[in-house]
């Protein structure tokens, strides 16, 4: 009776969170509240194409995550962007200017389009289809004078030529020009030249005519590669050439309208990218951008005679092992003054940089940020204030009165800092290398974003404002599978904390660690020699209170990193288990470690479930976050009786797709207890397909498919219980007579197409939870798990009202209110990450997909918090005044008794 | 409750995870078809951003259309299927419409039921779309008004002790009331008796009667 009470007792305020989301519906946010603990970042992914519009205010840039987009010169924002088809055979495969002005993009794949865009406002000005029989893997793409050009070339044999009106799509005029020279690869158009390479030779000819004649070029040395001129008027190409006695050099050659040379450079040490052509003086100024240890400076010097004329003072920051940066674009004004030009440079990290002609840096932008691939939320240290109060504690030898020394020490500290506060006088000594607001607050709001990007690059990003702190580009590296690890937190002390991230390497394909402090970015790179297969960190931590990694590595052999850590597995070995999917054979293997000496590790296989591939493919495995907690233990219903939840830590949800002669696509969810290999339970959806998203936490499952049958997204839930009574309140065993959970399952219609989907988590999950959803139009929804609930009945007894259970709807509601993304749209959302925070009722969420958005969400409405409209000016105002009446109203009474008494 | 520390099991994985549309529904020669409307702006006026923000999308984003300067949209490359066209722009909401199209290129446009997805509710077409309302996204905040200030506890507090204070004594002062007053004082005074003597004159009788019940029993 006793333990029912406690429990009873421990339910009350999930209950009475639970009413109170209800009676409130959802939270919204307050319109002033706008920007207060969100921001907003938006990207468009890595530069493939980019021009200078006329004006010299913005530039028109396409990318390879096929966003069209304006950018500010001035400042760097996007003016206006246009997210176009995603879909992995789309790609952008050509931007220009035209005549007119407008931006001209050619797209490929199923769906080949041609678009203009108005460079102003972003418009569409036209659009047109080609035929998607095109071959456009052999095209090369050109614009000139209101047409457009398609050059098909047939490598070694012949060119193509394709005219269409730029306008209307029609096909104007096509001819066949045969030419022994012409390769995709080694070919670039320039103006109305299309220019070859072959050998020593550089062959032109003019394509927008129709029986034009080719030029051939001599140049005395092997060519390697050609680029095309992209400033001024004349048609010219950038050469590298390639020499075994001198080594590599680059010349500049430049044509006439009809393909004749009209100007050949002086062959230059390095490679230049850039012409500046002085209509004047009639001369060429050829600009180079030279990387010397860590900076890269522009070089000017003059066409004919390769004199140096001016080297630029400043130079920029560039990591040396980087690789070349890239000049994608120039931009100059229209006076044609070189020193109104600006550089717009594409560096292998994805960052966009625009550069002035004196080597000054204008602006920067991260486009690593638009394809993020691993996130975690990391505490910042203590202050030096709350360190030193931290170390009182630490050494315990010290004598009673060593340590009374050090009280007195500490309290004069704290003494001196409030001091300092209160007088103003902050002394500015703050760690070297750390700011001085990166220090934790006091209710754990303000974290570390460490982010792992797919173009290879690390950042930190302070969650208050999204400013980046710190960064690191990783090269040769294979970031198709990334995964980031917690191996020390803040919270020890002297030591600082430790992330790890594991890839893989670009040529070997062998696994990495990268070892980094999250707070600075500081690490260390390190190749393992073999290939990881899984990966999963320990429960325990060893003296420098760090968290041991387990690797499982292809020829399944076990490591662990750090290896000194190898003593302390020796104890957990016998409970110790791993698993692992692989979605082409459709095997999911469970190993044990349990056969482990104290020198060395050993995974044994112990059980293997097979997902038939011919049937069906594993289209993701979802376990449960490692930091969750789960407060309550089960669910009151109206009857005063307890629904015990099945809370089995070792459960994973799988998720294959099948195809079926009679219901085409078949959608199967397994529920696996991925230690005994045992499944739990498992459902099959007809005619339901991708995609998929899924979300498992606590007891319950949610995950959204398309149904094909009705054509409408639908939200699925399940949960699972032990029933009335609980097999055991202490430790879940996985291997002890496991019960089969009671399932109550129920699905709903979402009215929108769903791209990814997160639950919110909080510190201590007393807190009920929410589910966020990202859709297809940009607006993160908070859906809260009450609406999902599949005990939701068609028709409600009073007792499951006093339960506090909604009645069931088929079609989920989508109020705008409840949008935490307000009006600030997110296209491809990849993915959601949550992470608790300090306060109870707050979860940290950060939507990554092109854009990066981050706000904190109060599932239970911030109950641990005083409302923002409290004033503690205004009550002790009240309570000052009130002692004041009551002392002088005592003072008058007393004075009109003595009156009385005196009459 | 804590996760158990003595069983546990790997919950990262290393799967590649790779959702595609494209292999999808594309057939090299297929008939394709374009899908043509119409969006009226807002009656308040074009907003500055109006045409990079306004985007057409064919089922959640398959298909994209772009919006020209005159406001109509054109889907190209469209198969035969079924279609719901969404039109997403951050300020105004737009009614979504489900556009078929049968294997003999015939277009129909009806009105998106997710729940009775049979019953047909023609819609014009070519599309034309004329915003619903504005899109609120933020809750109101509450308004001062005096009334709320007036009943709040602080002020209550204030001014109820003040009336005690200032007007009460006036009242006693009046000697008709005085007398009245007092009227009422000997009515209580009379009609109620002390609670003091009301209970112990009940224990005190429970007891008499207890004592009497057990002599009673050791008569017998």
């Amino acid at each position: 009776m006793m333990a029912r009470h406690l429990n009873l007792f421990i339910f009350m305020p999930q209950v009475f969170i639970i009413l109170f989301s209800i009676f409130t519906v959802s939270q919204c946010l307050y319109e002033d509240q706008v920007g207060k603990f969100d921001w907003h970042q938006s990207f468009i992914g890595k530069l493939k194409f980019a021009f200078g519009d006329a004006s010299g205010k913005r530039a028109i840039v396409a990318t390879e995550l096929n966003v069209v987009a304006a950018l500010s010169l001035k400042t760097g924002n996007i003016l206006w962007r246009h997210i176009l088809e995603k879909d992995p055979q789309t790609n952008i495969l050509f931007l220009s200017p035209t005549s007119s002005g407008e931006a001209l993009v050619v797209t490929g794949g199923p769906k080949p389009l041609v678009r203009a865009f108005d460079p102003i406002n972003g418009a569409l000005a036209w659009e047109w289809t080609l035929p998607s029989t095109f071959p456009f893997d052999r095209i090369l793409w050109a614009v000139s004078t209101e047409k457009l050009y398609a050059l098909s070339l047939n490598e070694g044999e012949d060119f193509v030529v394709q005219q269409f009106n730029i306008r209307t799509g029609s096909q104007t005029s096509k001819w066949k020009t045969i030419v022994p020279w012409v390769h995709k690869s080694k070919c670039v158009p320039s103006r109305d030249l299309l220019i070859c390479h072959s050998g020593k030779t550089l062959h032109t000819i003019r394509f927008s005519q129709k029986d034009a004649k080719p030029y051939p070029v001599e140049l005395g040395q092997p060519i390697a590669q050609i680029e095309s001129v992209k400033s001024g008027e004349k048609a010219g190409v950038f050469v590298d050439l390639s020499n075994l006695e001198s080594g590599p050099s680059s010349q500049v050659v430049l044509f006439s309208d009809q393909g004749q040379t009209s100007v050949k450079c002086k062959p230059l040490s390095s490679p230049a990218r850039w012409v500046f052509f002085d209509s004047v003086g009639e001369s060429n100024i050829i600009l180079q951008m030279v990387q010397r240890d860590e900076k890269l400076s522009i070089v000017t010097s003059d066409c004919i005679s390769g004199n140096k004329i001016e080297e630029s003072t400043g130079g920029v920051k560039y990591p040396a092992d980087l690789g070349p940066p890239h000049v994608e674009s120039v931009v100059c004004g229209s006076n044609h003054d070189m020193a109104s030009c600006r550089l717009l440079i594409n560096s292998p990290d994805q960052a966009i940089t625009l550069v002035q002609y004196s080597g000054k840096v204008l602006w920067s932008r991260e486009e690593a940020l638009a394809q993020i691939s691993a996130v975690e939320m990391m505490d910042l240290p203590v202050s030096d204030k709350d360190a030193a109060i931290e170390k009182e504690f630490d050494s315990k030898e010290a004598g009673v009165l060593g340590m009374f020394g050090r009280r007195l020490v500490s309290q004069a500290l704290q003494a001196q800092h409030l001091l300092q506060t209160v007088f103003g006088l902050h002394d500015p000594i703050q760690p070297a290398g750390q700011r001085a607001d990166l220090v934790r607050d006091d209710f754990g709001l303000h974290k570390m974003i460490v982010v792992a990007t797919k173009a290879g690059k690390l950042f930190g990003l302070d969650n208050l404002n999204g400013e980046i702190i710190w960064q690191k580009a990783l090269v040769n590296v294979d970031t198709r599978s990334m995964q980031l690890f917690i191996q020390r937190t803040t919270r020890h002390g002297p030591f600082p904390a430790q992330c790890l991230l594991l890839l893989k390497d670009k040529i070997s394909k062998e696994s990495i660690l990268y070892t980094f402090n999250p707070i600075t970015g500081e690490g260390s790179r390190r190749s393992l020699g073999y290939r990881v297969l899984q990966a999963m960190p320990l429960p325990v931590v060893d003296e420098e209170s760090l968290r041991p990694i387990l690797f499982l590595d292809s020829s399944e052999k076990v490591h662990i990193e750090p290896q000194s850590a190898i003593s302390l597995v020796d104890p957990l070995a016998s409970n110790t288990y791993m698993y692992v999917a692989d979605p082409v054979t459709g095997v999911m293997t469970g190993y044990t470690l349990a056969q482990s000496t104290s020198e060395r590790l050993v995974a044994s296989r112990v059980w293997e479930v097979v997902f038939q591939p011919e049937t069906q493919t594993i289209q993701s495995v979802v376990g449960k976050s490692p930091q969750e907690r789960v407060h309550s233990q089960g669910r009151v219903l109206g009857d005063r009786s307890v629904l015990y939840k099945y809370v089995n830590p070792n459960l994973v949800a799988v998720v294959t797709q099948g195809t079926d002669t009679v219901h085409k696509y078949v959608l199967n969810v397994y529920l696996l207890d991925v230690v005994s290999g045992a499944i739990v339970f498992s459902i099959s959806h007809k005619r339901a397909r991708e995609p998929i998203h899924l979300v498992h936490t606590e007891n319950w499952v949610v995950y959204t498919y398309f149904s094909e049958k009705w054509r409408r997204t639908e939200i699925a839930a399940i949960e699972l219980y032990e029933g009335k009574t609980q097999s055991n309140s202490g430790t879940f065993s996985s291997l002890i007579a496991p019960v089969q959970p009671m399932v109550e399952r129920q699905s709903y219609i979402l009215p929108a197409m769903v791209q990814s989907m997160s639950p919110t988590i909080t510190e201590k999950g007393i807190t009920s939870r929410h589910i966020l959803v990202g859709l297809a139009n940009g607006a993160v929804l908070e859906v809260p798990w009450i609406f999902l609930d599949p005990r939701r009945p068609v028709t409600v007894t009073p007792e499951m009202r006093e339960e506090g259970i909604i009645p069931y709807m088929p079609e989920l509601p989508i109020p705008t209110e409840s949008v935490i993304n307000y009006n600030k749209t997110l296209p491809q959302i990849s993915g959601i990450h949550t992470a608790p925070s300090g306060l109870e009722s707050t979860s940290l969420v950060l939507v990554y997909g092109l854009d990066l958005f981050y706000t904190r969400v109060a599932p239970s409405k911030t109950f641990d918090l005083l409302k923002e409209d409290f004033d503690p000016f205004l009550i002790s105002m009240v309570l000052i005044g009130l002692g004041l009446a009551s002392y002088t109203t005592k003072r008058l009474a007393s004075r009109k008794a003595l009156k009385q008494a005196w009459k | 409750m804590e996760y158990p520390k003595l069983l546990f099991a790997a919950i990262s994985l290393s799967l590649l995870v790779c959702f595609s549309y494209g292999q999808r529904d594309v057939e090299p020669n297929q008939d394709v078809y374009t899908i043509e409307g119409r969006i009226f702006p807002p009656d308040t006026g074009i907003p500055p951003s109006w045409y990079s923000q306004t985007r057409i999308l064919a089922n959640g984003g398959e298909y994209i259309a772009i919006l020209r300067k005159d406001n109509s949209f054109v889907f190209n490359h469209v198969p035969t299927g079924s279609y719901v066209i969404e039109v997403v722009n951050p300020t105004y909401s737009y009614e979504p419409v489900r556009v078929e199209i049968n294997s003999k290129g015939k277009l129909r446009a009806r009105k998106l039921n997710y729940i009775q997805t049979s019953t047909v509710d023609p819609v014009a077409y070519p599309l034309a779309l004329t915003p619903l309302a504005r899109i609120r996204y933020f809750q109101i905040r509450e308004q001062w008004r005096a009334t709320d200030f007036l009943y709040s506890p602080m002020v209550l507090m204030m001014v109820l002790p003040l009336v005690i204070i200032m007007i009460l004594p006036k009242v006693m002062n009046d000697p008709e009331t005085r007398k009245e007053m007092e009227h009422l004082n000997s009515l209580t005074r009379y009609d109620m008796p002390e609670m003091s003597e009301v209970l112990a004159s009940f224990f005190t009788g429970g007891e008499k009667q207890k004592s009497k019940a057990v002599r009673k029993k050791k008569a017998q």
